[in-house]
């Protein structure tokens, strides 16, 4: 018995190494994707004994694009400037540019082509809803908030993680003490970071109320201005998530050959030279991959906007998946998977772009 | 043995006066345990945590408290009962969510037990909560443990150094607020605020905006109530009266802390109780956390009155403000017209009826032993209770608040204008209509998070509260929701 | 600690790092400030668990003993008067974040090392239908009020019934490589999307606010990372050990187990350390799914902002408890995580 219960364990060994990862990642995945499809078309409602949902078409997401959720979602509109306008043709014209170059390269696919229009109207949708929201009397909503969150946010982290890195591969002394210390954000929760910062940034009794002070800004509080509450919460990110940036691209400066380097070096090339030249080449594939990872972490953005502002003021910090979540908190439960799901979309169309454009042509030149 | 000691120790409780809890014997409960959920503490969840050990050993039955975030209480106990989960047994939460739970049958009806509660002592209890907020269509589902009002306090020293009277209209508020913002009065050597109102958003704000608009909008009683029209379910927020709130709302911004748009209660509590403000508009539980000294340097300087109102009423048929007179505002005080509102209508005990029954016996018991006035008369003194007076003997027996710590002039300021609010025929009673959550915690509270910081004007703010309201309404059913509300408010 | 530096590269680095002393002055005061903005924050939540809520409200003060008087009051009433109410949300955190790391170290390292080893081919077709049949599933429950169990039957019946049919007419299959980007792109799903369905499907169940609900949850949000970084440290291991345990006898379960795990405790330290900060730390899911039983610290640390005010002296102490055992590991598999594991597989 025993025996013939290996001997089938060993011929199925290939299937049996999967099946666990496939089965979880199946009823995790498949099943609350298309029920959450579901929910997004219908209108949950108690009801005596309990509850029923009820099947209501697109009405949720014609609420969030057109009805009476736009400005939460979609945001308010401005009158667009004339150089906005300027700025969105020049994209077009790149964008289109782009399209026609790869009709003409000669590997051209339907799926290649599919995916990539789906890129280009997105970029152009994005740039677009920026253009229209950010002006004057306009607002952005939780998509605008939260794109601003992925790329702004992930551009400061990168810049100063490869920076923090960059310093590290020097010469120094304490290497492995600053390398410690550096990873430690990444280990508080993000809550307490988010309740920390509400400390710090307490402009009346913080620790840095005195600096405020003495900068004339006593009667100014960051949770009261739009733009100011979205940096603070841009900022808390930013200390959790630098760490991940820094060890990763340390790691890659670290294992760069060093032969090239020493002869850049001797020939008397400058640090910034020697940085633009050999090391950057080198590390671009790996900064890439570590930056598509930070943009799928970080369209999942709750607890630093939800602890700091509960999404104030107004709607001004609130992501989308506080917006999905708030939603929920009613109740709501089509309005929030509808949320989810444009989520959803968004997130996939960015990171398979950044995926497919960016990163596989950089693999594709390296061999 | 065991069981034997138990009622020895019991026996002597009872004997030491600490009654034992509605009806409930000694081992009564043994091995029973209640989950109850609510908000998290330290308020409502501390008296029952302080009180559960009494209970455990009074009847063999164990408590947890669970608390979870404020705005997360509502549909966590929710989903938990409808989803048939049940690790919940019981919650403290706001009677104005009954009917959510009622409809689906979610809430124990304990009618008969709490008519034969001795323990309970209900006929002492305020009419308002035994008769409307226990309530849900005749039948009681909870029992009031804390009673709300919200009221303006005002700094009494303030008041005498500016020459000024307690605010009786929205008016004077701002006029006091304006005088007293800028100077010292903790004696810090900082400038303190004129007044300091919790604005945040997803917490508390909702209920003060309609605090403000009340005495402009109800004038004919109770039963016109204050969010819709009782003909046909028209929101009442876009008008003259909402403009002149909203106003009222943004100009106390002037006066107050920098950062009040991201203030909730507790902060402002802790400013107000710290002597760093002269006014503010909140709860009952003020009057109590002043004269806690671990909290407070405000003590015995603490006077309280009823909400302000307005000597300009709406006109409902035309959407303007007019002059008070008999006929526009019968219940006029000195010709300005008062409505105290009852906002979230005191934290009460409600118990899951899917419950085992012996835990559901526990669970009855345990509200009723908290709110037994030996038990109930304690605690609404204690400001980190959260729980405020609603016996009436609590607003008689001056010796309870004396015990306390409060000053005789103190207790009949912070009494009266509770008592002004509960006896007013033109009381606003809190939205009670499904789904209300919605309108009020998400329409409304995220119009007037939006106006407040800028997003929006005054006319957009209204008509996006309008649109919300209505659009809910007509999501859920137009009649069913009027009819829900006229019943509410036991209109005709 | 010290890095092990090969003697050449050693060399090497001392020519290039050559710093002069005004670059010297540079580098130093950026690492020092960085070093200030990093740790700043960890201190001042240190010190607030030590204050009295007048010394936070009337602050701010730095030191302490020099402008504040220290007190215990705050850990005291953590772990004096809250007690249990502490230790059950901790615990509850240590068994998810542990027993969920494990499995989905277990299932990830499992799944990556078939990945790098076998050959698979599932059929577009039998794909396809699995997927088909789940909607149907999803909406003969949701929408025709069809009972769950009938409708997972049912569907299971049909896959089993046409998928052979439906694999021989649709022929074209996937590869590893295929299956290894469905697995990690499972990290792209925002929880929120999830979020609920998983709600349903464990109330469904009767399994919300348990253990296992929570464990399962995050072992496979995880999942995705597993097998990612796995994949990548089992690739780089030379085959010619695995061949010849084979050659002697030894099957699959056995050459796993025995001999490429214990290749790769520097791989799964780190992975393990990274599976296990995002479970323990995790907020938004453990806020779905647990109520009373279940509830893990983070919910504990977020529900101290009560309507007395935040209390910063309870949470605080909240946050320097979270953080001290994750830490303390961390300490212990320093080498690993700084061994340049994640840059393999991030080079992909």
């Amino acid at each position: 018995m025993r025996a013939s219960f290996s001997a089938w364990s060993e011929r199925q060994a290939d299937r049996l190494f999967v099946l666990p990862a496939v089965v979880v990642i199946l009823a995790f995945s498949i099943f609350p994707l298309l029920l959450s499809a579901y929910l997004s078309v219908s209108r949950f409602k108690l009801a005596a004994g309990g509850y029923e949902f009820k099947f209501i078409g697109w009405l949720n997401y014609k609420k969030l694009l057109f009805g009476s959720e736009q400005f939460h979602f979609v945001g308010r509109f401005a009158s667009v400037p004339l150089w906005c306008w300027a700025a969105l043709a020049l994209l077009l014209y790149w964008v289109g540019r782009a399209l026609l170059l790869y009709l003409r390269s000669g590997h051209t696919s339907v799926l290649g082509l599919v995916g990539r229009l789906i890129s280009a109207v997105t970029i152009l949708g994005i740039a677009f809803l920026f253009a229209t929201t950010l002006g004057q009397g306009g607002q952005l909503g939780s998509a605008g908030v939260t794109i601003l969150y992925v790329v702004v946010g992930v551009a400061i982290q990168f810049a100063i993680g490869l920076g923090l890195a960059l310093l590290c591969a020097q010469r120094i002394h304490g290497r492995a003490f600053f390398r410690l210390v550096f990873f430690l954000p990444l280990m508080v929760t993000p809550v307490g970071i988010a309740y920390a910062f509400r400390m710090l940034a307490d402009m009346t009794q913080g620790p840095l109320s005195p600096i405020w002070h003495g900068l004339g800004l006593g009667a100014f509080s960051w949770a009261s201005g739009a733009w100011s509450a979205r940096i603070v919460v841009m900022v808390g990110d930013a200390w959790q998530w630098i760490p991940f940036i820094f060890i990763v691209m340390l790691a890659a400066i670290e294992s760069q050959s060093k032969e090239q380097l020493e002869a850049a070096s001797i020939d008397g090339a400058s640090f910034w030279q020697r940085f633009r030249d050999i090391t950057w080449p080198e590390i671009a594939p790996v900064a890439a991959t570590v930056i598509l990872i930070r943009m799928i972490e970080a369209f999942k953005i709750i607890d630093l906007p939800n602890i700091l502002t509960n999404g104030g003021p107004g709607i001004a910090t609130e992501s989308m998946t506080l917006h999905s979540f708030i939603a929920w908190r009613t109740l709501d439960l089509g309005g929030s998977s509808a949320v989810a799901y444009m989520l959803l979309f968004l997130s996939t169309v960015f990171s398979v772009s950044f995926f497919n454009l960016i990163i596989l042509p950089m693999r594709a030149r390296r061999q | 043995m065991n069981a034997f000691k138990r009622m020895i120790w019991a026996g002597s409780l009872l004997a030491g006066g600490v009654l034992a809890a509605g009806g409930a014997s000694a081992g009564e409960f043994d091995g029973v345990t209640i989950n109850i959920m609510t908000f998290t503490g330290p308020q409502i969840a501390e008296p029952m945590q302080r009180r559960a050990p009494d209970f455990e050993k009074l009847t063999g039955a164990k408590v947890n408290i669970i608390t979870v975030p404020f705005s997360d209480l509502y549909q966590k106990l929710l989903t938990d009962w409808a989803g048939g989960t049940n690790s919940i047994d019981a919650g403290v939460f706001a009677p104005q969510w009954m009917v959510d739970y009622v409809t689906p049958g979610l809430l124990e009806d304990i009618s008969d037990r709490l008519a034969n509660d001795k323990q309970a002592a209900q006929d002492d209890v305020a009419p308002f909560f035994r008769e409307f907020s226990q309530k849900f269509n005749g039948k009681t589902y909870m029992i009031t443990l804390d009673g709300d009002f919200q009221m303006v306090y005002y700094r009494t020293d303030v008041a005498e150094k500016l020459g000024k009277k307690p605010p009786k209209t929205l008016d004077d508020y701002l006029d006091f607020a304006k005088a007293a913002n800028g100077q010292d009065w903790n004696g810090d050597g900082k400038p303190d605020y004129g007044s300091c109102i919790s604005k945040k958003r997803n917490a508390q704000a909702y209920w003060a905006i309609i605090s403000i608009a009340g005495g402009l909008i109800q004038t004919q009683g109770t039963s016109q109530g204050v969010f819709f029209d009782t003909k046909d379910m028209k929101p009442l927020v876009n008008n003259e009266a909402f403009a002149t709130a909203l106003k009222f709302y943004k100009d106390s911004t002037q006066y107050a802390p920098p950062d009040e748009i991201n203030l909730d209660v507790g902060d402002t509590r802790k400013l107000f109780t710290s002597g760093q403000c002269a006014l503010t508009l909140d709860w009952g539980d003020i009057g109590t956390l002043a004269i806690d000294p671990k909290e407070s340097t405000v003590q015995d300087k603490v006077g309280a009155v009823v909400l302000p109102g307005s000597s300009k009423v709406l006109d409902r048929a035309t959407g303007k403000l007019v002059a008070c007179d008999a006929k526009t505002c019968p219940y006029a005080v000195d010709g300005v017209n008062h409505a105290p509102f009852a906002a979230f209508g005191g934290w009460s005990g409600g118990i899951n009826a899917k419950a085992d029954p012996k835990v559901k016996d526990a669970a009855y018991a345990f509200f009723s032993f908290m709110t037994g006035p030996k038990q109930s008369n304690e605690d609404v003194t204690i400001g980190r209770t959260g729980f405020n007076p609603y016996r009436l003997s609590q607003f008689q027996d001056m010796t309870l608040w004396k015990k306390a710590g409060m000053s005789e002039k103190a207790a009949k300021s912070y009494l009266g204008a509770i008592q002004d609010s509960l006896n007013s025929p033109n009381m606003v009673l809190d939205l009670r209509i499904p789904q209300n959550q919605k309108y009020e915690q998400v329409i409304l509270d995220t119009a007037v998070a939006r106006f407040l910081a800028g997003e929006l004007s005054a006319e957009d703010t209204m008509k996006s509260i309008e649109d919300g309201w209505n659009e809910t309404t007509d999501e859920i059913g137009r009649d069913e929701q009027l009819a829900a509300y006229k019943s509410t408010l036991g209109a005709q | 600690m010290t890095i092990a530096i090969p003697a050449t590269q050693a060399v090497a680095r001392r020519k290039l790092g050559a710093m002069s002393p005004g670059t010297a002055i540079v580098v130093y005061t950026l690492l020092a400030l960085w070093t200030l903005i990093v740790l700043f924050p960890l201190y001042w939540v240190a010190i607030t668990s030590l204050k009295e809520p007048i010394d936070v409200s009337t602050g701010p003060y730095y030191l302490p003993f020099v402008d504040f008087q220290p007190s215990l009051h705050a850990w005291r009433y953590i772990f004096v008067d809250l007690a249990n109410d502490t230790f059950r949300p901790y615990m509850n955190s240590v068994i998810v974040a542990f027993i969920s790391t494990t499995l989905a170290m277990l299932a990830g390292s499992m799944a990556a090392y078939a990945l790098a080893r076998f050959t698979y081919k599932p059929k577009i077709g039998i794909i396809l239908l699995f997927i088909l049949l789940v909607a149907l599933v999803v909406a003969a429950v949701m929408h025709w009020s069809v009972d769950w169990r009938i409708a997972s039957a049912s569907g299971l019946a049909l896959f089993f019934l046409i998928g052979r049919a439906v694999a021989g007419r649709l022929r074209r299959s996937v590869g590893n490589s295929d299956i290894l980007f469905w697995m990690i792109s499972q990290r792209i799903l925002p929880p929120v999307v999830a979020a609920i369905p998983i709600y349903v499907m464990f109330q469904r169940l009767g399994m919300l606010d348990t253990h296992p609900a929570l464990i399962l949850t995050y072992m496979t949000v995880n999942l995705p990372i597993v097998v990612w970084l796995m994949y990548d440290f089992f690739v780089g291991i030379p085959k010619d050990l695995e061949e010849s345990a084979q050659l002697d006898g030894a099957g699959r379960f056995r050459i796993f187990f025995g001999i490429v795990l214990p290749l790769s405790k520097a791989g799964l330290a780190a992975t393990s350390l990274l599976v296990l900060i995002m479970a323990w730390n995790e907020y938004l899911l453990a806020l779905f799914l647990s109520t009373a039983h279940a509830q893990t610290i983070p919910l504990l640390v977020a529900a101290q902002n009560a309507t007395r005010g935040p209390q910063w002296w309870y949470m605080s102490v909240l946050i320097i408890i979270m953080i001290l055992p994750v830490m303390a590991l961390a300490l212990a598999l320093q080498r690993f995580i700084a061994s340049g594991l994640l840059l393999g597989a991030v080079k992909g």
